[in-house]
């Protein structure tokens, strides 16, 4: 993808462009269903889960320029919060987690802003795999099916303190392993 | 299945000692947890008021959003199916918000009567049937932070928009610039707004030609208007242009 090109189309949407909007649907639509469709299983969920993300992609958009995330990262991240807060709605029949990072705000620049770079982060399948004793698994099992700590205790059969500690130390790892 | 199988405690709060070896991990493992999705009750509050505020924190989620994001590389595009788009598209696009056609059909009819009587008294004769022209546009322009707000009716037919300032005004020593603003073109200045509430601006022809893709904008300016005839300040208010 090319990222000046979608940047510039985030940054019309937020003057209410709505061609740019159309433009910019088009364009990276197919990905982030793929992504909805891969946390929610459920087409007719994930077509839900599309619709609001592009509502608050439009809506947001002007908040794009503030957090520093490369654009396809800011996509991705709404279209995945939104189907991981309709995927725990489904399992518990009830709404009480916020879209997890969705508010994210950065009011100015700051100092690890640009540190991330795209290259950098394809790295992260590699390091997760390397990490011990199913902790790469945790991670996927928060980020793509949305466990929380009480699923993933259950999961691996480790009391909800220990699998907290467990995932301290993977990111951690993680966070060195990428940043070599 | 599993042997010892020790009860799961009902919270999951310990923050600082789960591993005092690395405090300095502390920030950064909270951003993770938000990142994930793994925060709940009282450590998510805590988490979404500091990333609010505290920039460095924000740039640790940033960064984790950034690593974790690459899970999703493997993952095949699917094209989603027309109806999604046309389903945003009407979400977002086909139900004007009804506070403007609240205050609007008021002046739309004041309008379309000031038209008729211009019309009217100025061709008595060339035309005696007054054509009542059947497309009105509006746009109520607005910005979350600045207060300010302005209703604009667009009456092609006269080449000209009428502007009601609702709320807010410039900053101290600064002035209100317009802009017209069509997809993939520069914005084009129709002039600094004047102190009063109400004005009227003429629209250059082209804007007219593709008034429904419009859109009118309002940027804080020194005295004099942007210098460059780009705007330089901050964009007070921004409104698309739709059909009544």
């Amino acid at each position: 993808m090319d990222r000046d090109e979608i940047e510039n189309l985030i940054a019309r949407v937020a003057l209410k462009d709505r061609k740019a909007f159309d433009a910019l649907y088009d364009r990276v639509s197919a990905k982030l269903f793929g992504v909805c469709l891969r946390v929610l299983s459920k087409r007719a969920e994930a077509e839900d889960a599309m619709q609001d993300s592009f509502v608050k992609i439009w809506n947001h958009a002007d908040r794009y320029q503030a957090n520093g995330l490369s654009p396809m990262t800011w996509l991705i991240t709404i279209a995945r919060n939104t189907s991981i807060d309709r995927l725990r709605t489904r399992r518990k029949g009830h709404q009480d987690i916020d879209t997890p990072g969705f508010e994210l705000i950065a009011p100015g620049p700051s100092p690890e802003q640009s540190v991330v770079a795209a290259s950098e982060a394809a790295r992260l399948s590699g390091c997760l795999d390397a990490l011990a004793e199913n902790r790469g698994a945790a991670v996927r099992g928060a980020y793509l099916d949305g466990d929380t700590y009480a699923d993933l205790a259950e999961r691996f059969q480790v009391p909800i303190n220990t699998m907290r500690t467990w995932l301290r130390r993977g990111l951690l790892s993680l966070r060195e392993c990428m940043s070599l | 299945m599993v042997a010892a199988r020790v009860a799961i405690p009902a919270r999951v709060h310990e923050p600082v000692t789960l591993s005092p070896d690395t405090p300095d991990f502390d920030d950064d493992f909270q951003a993770a947890e938000f990142a994930l999705g793994l925060a709940e009750g009282a450590d998510l509050a805590a988490a979404q008021q500091r990333a609010r505020t505290d920039n460095t924190f924000a740039a640790h989620i940033a960064a984790w959003q950034e690593r974790f994001v690459a899970m999703t590389d493997d993952i095949a595009p699917v094209t989603p199916p027309r109806r999604v788009k046309k389903a945003v598209v009407k979400t977002l696009f086909s139900t004007p918000p009804i506070p403007l056609l609240d205050r609007l059909w008021v002046w739309k009819g004041l309008t379309l009567a000031s038209l008729v009587a211009a019309a009217y008294f100025a061709f008595p004769l060339v035309r005696p049937t007054v054509e009542v022209p059947s497309e009105i546009y509006a746009t109520q322009l607005k910005g979350e932070a600045s207060g300010l707000e302005v209703l604009a009716v667009l009456d092609p037919a006269r080449g000209d928009l009428a502007l009601r300032r609702i709320a807010g005004g410039a900053p101290e020593g600064r002035v209100l610039e317009l802009w017209a603003l069509l997809p993939e073109q520069a914005p084009v200045s129709l002039g600094v707004l004047p102190e009063g509430d109400v004005t009227r601006v003429t629209l250059p022809a082209q804007f007219i030609a593709q008034i429904s893709q419009l859109t009118l904008a309002i940027s804080d300016e020194p005295p004099q208007g942007a210098p460059q005839g780009v705007p330089t300040g901050a964009i007070l208010a921004v409104g698309a242009v739709e059909e009544l």
